[in-house]
C-alpha cells in the first residue's frame, strides 16, 4: 500500500470539510467541518511520518489535537453565548461586523 | 482484483440508494437481493479479504462517505454521529500507518471528549434541522469553480509527481516507532517548551470557555 493513498484521502477529506465550512449556516456544523479539516491534515502528517521514518509528524498531530480541543471548547462557548443573545446558531444572523 | 471488488461493493451500495430514493416500497426486496449479491461477490474474491489494500480502500470509502454526510445532512445531531464514524475511520488509518498511540489518542480525545462536548451543546440548545444550504449565487460561484479546478489540478500534479517515491516496508522500522514511549520521550526532551506551552493553551481555553459561556450576573 502506498503513502499516496493516504495523501489522497487526506486531500479529499480536507476539501469536503472546506466545502462544509463554506456552505453550511449552522455554527456548530461549521465547527465540526473545521474538525474534519484538522483531521485530514493530521492524517497527512502521520502518512509523511511513516514515509520519512521520523516521529516529528506524530508530535505535530499531538499538538494539533490539543489546539483542536481548546478550539472546540471556545467555539462552542461562543455558540452558546450567541444562542443566549439571538436565539439562533445561524451565522447569517450574527452579521454585526459585516460590511 | 481488489479495486474491482471495492468498486463492485460501491456500485451495489449506490444501486440500493437509488432504489430507496426512487421506489421506497421495493427497498426491502432490493436490499435483500443486493446483499446476497455482495456476499456472492465477496465469496468469489475471498483472497482479497486478506489483503490490506481492500480494507484500507473500504475504510477510505466509509471515511469519505461519512464526511460527505456530515456536510450534507440537515440535522446537526446526525452530522455529529457521522463525524464520530469518520474519526474512527481515521483512527484505523493511524493504526495502518503504525501510529498506534495516536490512534488511541484519537479515539479518547476526539471521539471521547470533543464529540461528547458537541453532543451536549446540540442537545442543550435543542437544535432543529436547518432549512437549506448556503449555495450562494452571483459571480462568486464562477471564481469558486475556477479555484476548485486549479486546486484539483494542483493536487493531481503533486500526487502524480511523487509517485516514484519508494514505499517503506513496515518491517523496516525500529520496534518503538509510534509507541507511547517514543512519543513521550520526544515530548519531554526535544519539544518540552512546546509541551508546556500547550498546557498553558489548555488552561487559557478552559478559563475562556467558562467566561464566554457563563450567564451574566447582575
Amino acid at each position: 500500500m502506498r503513502v499516496e493513498f493516504f495523501l489522497l484521502i487526506g486531500a479529499l477529506l480536507f476539501t469536503i470539510g472546506c466545502a462544509g465550512v463554506l456552505i453550511r449556516r449552522n455554527a456548530i456544523v461549521i465547527l465540526m467541518c473545521i474538525e474534519l479539516m484538522l483531521n485530514a491534515v493530521n492524517l497527512t502528517f502521520v502518512a509523511f511520518a511513516l514515509e520519512n521514518q521520523s516521529m516529528t509528524g506524530h508530535i505535530f498531530v499531538f499538538f494539533v489535537m490539543t489546539v483542536a480541543a481548546a478550539e472546540a471548547a471556545i467555539g462552542l462557548a461562543i455558540v452558546i453565548a450567541l444562542f443566549r443573545r439571538r436565539r439562533t446558531t445561524d451565522v447569517e444572523d450574527a452579521s454585526l461586523m459585516r460590511w | 482484483m481488489t479495486i474491482h471488488l471495492l468498486l463492485g461493493l460501491v456500485l451495489i451500495l449506490f444501486v440500493f440508494a437509488a432504489v430507496r430514493a426512487l421506489a421506497p416500497s421495493r427497498a426491502l426486496l432490493a436490499g435483500t437481493v443486493l446483499g446476497i449479491g455482495a456476499l456472492a461477490l465477496l465469496a468469489v474474491n475471498y483472497q482479497a479479504l486478506l489483503s490490506p489494500e481492500f480494507w484500507a480502500g473500504l475504510i477510505g470509502f466509509v471515511a469519505i462517505l461519512s464526511a460527505l454526510m456530515v456536510v450534507i445532512h440537515p440535522n446537526p445531531m446526525v452530522s455529529i454521529l457521522f463525524l464520530i464514524v469518520n474519526l474512527f475511520c481515521i483512527a484505523l488509518f493511524y493504526l495502518i500507518l503504525r501510529a498506534e498511540f495516536l490512534a488511541v489518542l484519537q479515539i479518547i480525545i476526539y471521539a471521547g471528549a470533543i464529540m461528547v462536548l458537541f453532543v451536549f451543546v446540540v442537545m442543550l440548545l435543542n437544535l432543529k434541522a436547518e432549512e437549506g444550504l448556503r449555495l450562494g449565487g452571483g459571480p462568486q460561484r464562477w471564481g469558486a469553480l475556477l479555484l476548485a479546478v486549479v486546486f484539483v489540478l494542483l493536487m493531481f500534479h503533486a500526487l502524480h509527481d511523487r509517485s516514484d517515491q519508494p514505499y517503506v516496508e513496515p518491517g523496516a522500522f525500529e520496534s518503538g516507532f509510534g509507541s507511547a514511549r517514543a512519543l513521550g520521550g520526544l515530548l519531554f526532551s526535544r519539544y518540552l517548551v512546546a509541551f508546556e506551552a500547550a498546557s498553558l493553551l489548555l488552561i487559557a481555553g478552559m478559563v475562556g470557555a467558562v467566561v464566554v459561556a457563563k450567564r451574566k450576573v447582575g
